[in-house]
């Protein structure tokens, strides 16, 4: 290239990284502050991925939220300490099932949407490049889903998980289970991430407190998508449990090689059928799925007492009439993840109804007074000094397939 | 020669300088720090592509590498950052020289044994039996020493002495002797030329500069998992930015960077489903019509209008 072309191409870029620049993230922009709500409306920041491996729970997740949202809308809004009502909107971006991408949006949607309220997209992976940016910009990030027990720290004093508990809690009743069932030759295989991971740790220092070790205890990576080789090395071992922590595309996979392999044991656990029971439904028949164990989550648990929001015959009425309505359309049975969506919206509600102003100090201390104090669908929501949630235990439970009908039996809480 | 020298070095500063002064006017420092980020990785590749002909599609096995080398000397041997930055490059070098003898391979074969080893190594980084060292699958956490200005600014000093570098390798003779070995390597190492070892310092460079950019990837987001610094899609997208803007040449990783980074973060994001309609016929397009990328069409210009005073009446 010539000096001519050269300066050419240099003013091109230059103008083009400032149009593009200026141009990123608008599509989804909203105005307001991080302080204050402008036009009357609270804005909800948050990622969902339409695409990826996480795409099967991040959707359901965001489809409850914007129930949430249009319900709250539909009554005229938020109720706020003053007395004044204010609608709410959510702000969305697609991060893909991609951790990287998700990292620009959190950004984006702090510095440049300026939300009033920050909420992650579903499961660790994608909670975690929130966690050090909220911090950082002092915003409290309400974590839906992501369990990672190193997100919750005394130096971090915004952070809130909404609607699962801290998963090295997760496996407290599964233990329980195998130890009240003096269940012999347990064999288990956990995908190498924090959430399964920690799940691990949990039930073999339970078990040890009881005198067990589990003959098989092996990661494998998250990204395995067979699991043939295992089940057979494992099946060599008259196994009297096999305990599979993964994602649901790993306990898809899993089962898969399971069935497959014609191998019987008596008790067969993975996480996610009892989250997800229509995909998992749809891949190996009502029939395949019975006496698998998992842990039974809201539409198997019918929680009593709910005294905030929908119980859970209304809310499954209302979603289901809602459907069309809402992101991916969501069709067939309500899961635990349109339930985690609504269980979050909820919680949001009751700060901004608790707070005594929108910023973000006022809004994490909303949250310290009705901590232990409201139950919802989801369960009594209760987090620790460190915003970890400790109530909404998780029990387990079995499939049961009769007269051509799924059913869940819970086993232990 | 000189001349063009000290025009590509200013453009280069422009560039840089344009960079330090962009989170005044726009604040989502990730978009800035990320686009700073794939111009360094896409001239990493472009080093070891566009002057010697391996296209590394396992780049991101150096990324991570760098990551976790650069979190292990913050976590375990308790390291000032600047000092854990090194360590991060000379983790990711040693990678580099374990991972040597692919240079045996060519073409595809090398391209396939380079995408299966970053696959080794995030297999190894995320195992439960290193989770003391690596943290296995339960990530890192060092967000203790979470910076994002800081990390930004780095990684500008980082392009800037990356793209100096790649101004002299093109005008030097080492540059030229590396395009000769892409082009015949026999017939230059007959010309004396010592193949083998310019092939090992190109290739140690290049995971150098992608397991620095990975060790300042880590201390921006300062918490992540062996998923998101082994993800396949930062070392394809730095290739396709590199190969859009010009491969082997100065700016054509910039350039390939601004629009395709900026394109994606203006629409990709909002509309996945267009955008990746849009990035695979845009490729289609440049792999058939601008093999050698944007720049190569500045290059035909420059050819057309020669040959048009050539032809023209000598009156």
């Amino acid at each position: 290239m010539d000096m001519k072309n050269k300066v050419l191409v240099s003013v091109v870029s230059a103008v083009g990284l400032a149009a593009l620049v200026a141009g990123c993230g608008t599509v989804s922009g909203a105005s307001g502050s991080n302080g204050s709500s402008s036009s009357n409306v609270i804005t909800i920041g948050t990622l969902y991925a339409s695409t990826g491996s996480y795409a099967t729970s991040s959707m359901p997740e965001y489809a409850g939220l914007t129930f949430w949202a249009n319900q709250v809308n539909a009554q005229g809004g938020v109720t706020l300490s003053n007395g004044k009502k204010e609608k709410v909107k959510i702000v969305s971006m697609d991060d893909q099932s991609n951790a990287t991408t998700a990292t620009t949006e959190y950004n984006q949607l702090i510095t440049q949407d300026k939300v009033n309220v920050l909420v992650t997209d579903f499961g660790s992976v994608l909670t975690a490049p929130a966690v050090p940016i909220a911090q950082e910009h002092k915003v409290v990030l309400f974590d839906q889903s992501g369990t990672g027990s190193n997100f919750f720290t005394p130096t971090n004093k915004y952070i809130v998980l909404t609607s699962l508990q801290e998963s090295t809690l997760w496996a407290d009743s599964l233990a329980q289970d195998l130890i009240k069932n003096n269940t012999k030759n347990i064999a288990i295989v956990y995908a190498d991430n924090d959430f399964d991971g920690t799940q691990n740790n949990t039930v073999v220092s339970q078990l040890a407190k009881a005198g067990i070790k589990p003959m098989i205890d092996e990661s494998v990576p998250t990204s395995t998508s067979n699991y043939t080789t295992i089940v057979h090395n494992i099946d060599q071992k008259n196994p009297g449990a096999i305990i599979e922590l993964g994602y649901q595309p790993n306990d898809t996979a899993f089962l898969q090689a399971y069935k497959a392999s014609g191998v019987k044991v008596p008790i067969v656990f993975t996480i996610f059928p009892g989250q997800l029971p229509a995909i998992f439904e749809s891949q190996f028949g009502a029939s395949g799925l019975a006496g698998v164990s998992t842990y039974p989550t809201p539409p198997f648990i019918n929680v009593q007492n709910v005294n905030y929001g929908m119980n859970l015959t209304q809310f499954e009425s209302a979603f289901k009439s809602a459907e069309s309505s809402l992101p991916g359309h969501p069709t067939g049975p309500i899961n635990f993840l349109d339930v985690a969506g609504y269980n979050t919206g909820l919680i949001i509600q009751h700060t901004l109804e608790s707070a005594k102003s929108l910023s973000q100090s006022n809004l994490r201390a909303a949250v310290d007074t009705f901590s232990g104090k409201i139950t919802t669908l989801d369960g009594n929501f209760q987090i620790n000094s460190e915003g970890a949630q400790v109530g909404e235990a998780l029990p387990t439970g079995h499939f049961v397939y009769q007269n051509g009908k799924l059913s869940m039996v819970v086993d232990a809480n | 020669m000189r001349k063009q020298t000290t025009i590509d070095l200013s453009i280069s500063l422009v560039l840089v300088l344009a960079f330090v002064a962009l989170p005044h006017f726009y604040s989502n420092l990730t978009i800035l720090f990320m686009m700073a980020m794939y111009m360094v990785l896409s001239q990493g590749v472009n080093l070891l592509y566009g002057l010697t002909g391996y296209m590394p599609f396992g780049y991101v096995g150096f990324f991570g590498a760098g990551a976790y080398g650069f979190s292990i000397a913050l976590q375990h041997l308790h390291f000032p950052i600047v000092l854990a930055l090194i360590f991060g490059v000379l983790f990711t070098s040693l990678v580099g020289v374990i991972l040597s003898p692919l240079l045996r391979l060519s073409g595809a074969y090398f391209a396939i044994g380079n995408l299966a080893t970053s696959q080794v190594i995030y297999g190894i980084v995320a195992n439960s039996h290193l989770q003391g060292i690596t943290g296995g699958g339960d990530g890192v956490d060092i967000s203790q020493y979470f910076n994002q200005t800081a990390s930004y600014y780095v990684m500008l000093a980082v392009l800037l002495v990356v793209m100096v570098g790649i101004i002299w390798v093109k005008r030097s003779s080492f540059g030229l002797s590396l395009q000769a070995m892409r082009d015949d390597s026999v017939s230059v190492a007959m010309s004396g030329v010592n193949v083998v070892r310019n092939r090992m310092l190109v290739w140690l460079a290049s995971a150098a500069i992608a397991g620095l950019c990975g060790a300042i990837y880590a201390w921006f987001i300062s918490f992540f998992y062996p998923s998101s610094v082994f993800d396949v899609s930062i070392g394809i997208f730095a290739i396709v930015f590199m190969l859009f803007g010009g491969q082997g040449t100065i700016f054509g990783p910039v350039i390939g960077t601004i629009i395709l980074y900026g394109i994606y973060n203006v629409i990709g994001v909002s509309t996945p489903q267009y955008f990746q309609l849009a990035y695979g016929v845009l490729i289609v397009i440049l792999v058939m019509f601008l093999p050698n990328g944007v720049l190569s069409l500045f290059k035909r210009g420059r050819r057309a209008h020669g040959r048009v005073l050539e032809s023209r009446p000598n009156f």
